[in-house]
């Protein structure tokens, strides 16, 4: 049985789709850069605050789940404001700015990863161009983690089965160094199975995006919208 | 060590953003050809598998494993280096660990200099002993690497800390777990060659990428530039500066304060960082080309 945060991390298996979910990929991936570098290049608050609320507001309308998201963003932002904090007396405003940036950013990433499978960001790299081997290094990589999850668990599990004793911490280091030598000696196997599995039925495992919609074209104005606001502000 | 958007300057993010497409676009170019997706692919996934492991410490912490030198060990250093820029790119991606705008400033830290680093003390080593090689090859990688990333960091004026904090903080940290990543690296080093050795073979690797790793120590130079662009001093002169001690060099040297009298201090110090780089890689050289004739003899 997977975790629940792993199901939705790795499976992305959401309760609700909004209309964020049946935009372009490519659009988000695009939209979500330029609301990153946004956020990260300027320290005025106005300019921060209006990116904030508008991403807010986009996310609301589209459909995101507020509380997912700010479940999945509140912590980092959080951490990072601690990081900073002891700088509160030289420049009262910078900790909190700061961390504003911060968590903009986290948003606008995580708008991108809850509306989108990784299949789709792995199809929008590949139509940006991203090199072939690369994208298709990702797409396997990212099929294959629950795989290799359940092997080294099973590992885990057949070695704390044989143990009698609860041994030292160099015991613990010894048996932990030989499971994950064994643990990759078995993905290498495992990849070359694959690789030969590969070569003999096709290795294509993409599918064309299609054309862009009413939807895109709604939502380019729509981030268009915000960072001409974001500049002239 | 995953730097997160809004901690790097957008000019120090696109910089590195610039080193790494250079270097993974050559890593590509080497491997092309070879049918080796799907061990890229799936290694990467048992990288990333192995990074969730958390191995207890005396006193009740953990720490976990990243794994960059063994990538480049058990896949050479462009395979290693793809592997681990797939396992950071789904980290960004999936996870949000790591930032979209500081993607090349993490795959730099930990796809490129853990990897080649590693690989290449592993492989210097090895002939001597191969556990040893595997230990001190993590633990170098991966310190370097964090060195790396406080340099980005501390350089960034966006954090408001500067190189004096970030770079021993982030240095001494990971020397310390460090320890940890070249333990899991032996360990799984040898446990490998008692079962599978020829996965442990030296991997082809060309002339080139000896430029390229002269090519990551020559950016030191550069840093130093950016360093003193934003007002960087050594943290012993500004304890010095505070107790009111003065300077008194028994001898000046002949690049005094990585200078040369009478030049502009910035191409001074650009000079003086091209010059000590070429002293390291003429020694480097010169130790191999005194081995390789030691064993013809």
């Amino acid at each position: 049985m997977l975790h629940p945060t792993f199901k939705i991390f790795f499976l992305q298996d959401y309760p609700t789709k909004g209309t964020l979910h049946s935009i372009d990929p490519r659009v988000k991936l695009l939209s979500t850069l330029l609301f990153v570098i946004l956020a990260v290049s300027t320290f005025e608050p106005k300019k921060l605050i209006f990116l904030l609320f508008s991403l807010i507001a986009i996310s609301a309308i589209l459909g995101l789940n507020l509380r997912r998201l700010f479940s999945r963003v509140w912590l980092f932002s959080l951490f990072s404001f601690v990081v900073v904090l002891p700088l509160l007396l030289q420049d009262p405003k910078y900790p909190f700015l700061f961390t504003l940036r911060v968590l903009i950013a986290l948003i606008s990433v995580q708008m991108l990863i809850m509306s989108s499978s990784f299949a789709e960001i792995c199809s929008a790299l590949r139509s940006l161009k991203v090199p072939e081997v690369f994208v298709q290094g990702l797409w396997l990589a990212y099929r294959y983690i629950i795989v290799v999850f359940q092997d080294i668990i099973n590992i885990l599990l057949a070695r704390e089965s044989r143990r009698v004793s609860k041994g030292s911490h160099m015991d613990l280091w010894k048996r932990g160094g030989e499971s994950v030598g064994l643990f990759f000696l078995r993905s290498i196997e495992r990849a070359e199975r694959v690789q030969l599995a590969m070569a003999s039925r096709g290795d294509k495992i993409f599918g064309a995006r299609s054309k862009f919609g009413i939807m895109e074209i709604i939502y380019i104005a729509l981030s268009l919208f915000i960072v001409l606001w974001c500049i002239v502000l | 060590m995953h730097i997160p958007d809004g901690y790097l300057d957008l000019n120090i993010a696109g910089l590195f953003l610039v080193l790494t497409l250079l270097v993974l676009g050559y890593s590509i170019y080497r491997l092309r050809g070879e049918k080796l997706t799907s061990l890229f692919g799936v290694l990467s996934a048992a990288i990333f598998a192995a990074q969730m492991l958390n191995w207890p410490i005396p006193g009740g912490t953990s720490a976990h494993f990243v794994g960059g030198a063994l990538a480049g060990i058990l896949l050479g250093p462009y395979g290693g280096c793809l592997a681990m820029a797939i396992v950071l790119t789904i980290q960004t991606l999936v996870f949000n660990d790591g930032g979209i705008t500081a993607w090349g400033a993490n795959v730099w830290n930990m796809a490129i200099v853990d990897v080649f680093i590693g690989y290449y003390v592993y492989r210097a080593l090895s002939g001597f002993n191969r556990n040893l090689a595997a230990f001190i090859a993590g633990w170098l990688g991966i310190t370097v690497a964090a060195i790396f990333a406080g340099i980005e960091i501390g350089l960034s004026s966006s954090f408001a800390y500067g190189l004096a904090v970030t770079v021993p903080v982030m240095g001494t940290w990971h020397a310390a777990l460090g320890i940890i990543e070249g333990t899991i690296t032996a360990g799984v080093v040898s446990y490998i060659a008692t079962r599978r050795a020829e996965l442990l073979e030296k991997k082809e690797v060309g002339k080139a990428s000896f430029v390229l790793l002269a090519a990551l120590i020559a950016l030191s130079p550069v840093f130093a530039y950016l360093a003193e662009s934003v007002g960087y001093s050594e943290p012993l002169e500004n304890a010095a500066k505070i107790l009111g001690l003065e300077e008194n060099p028994i001898y000046e040297g002949l690049l005094p304060d990585y200078s040369i009298p009478g030049l502009d201090p910035y191409a001074g110090t650009l000079i003086s960082g091209a010059v000590g780089v070429l002293i390291v890689l003429a020694l480097a050289y010169a130790v191999r080309y005194a081995r390789s004739n030691r064993k013809n003899a």
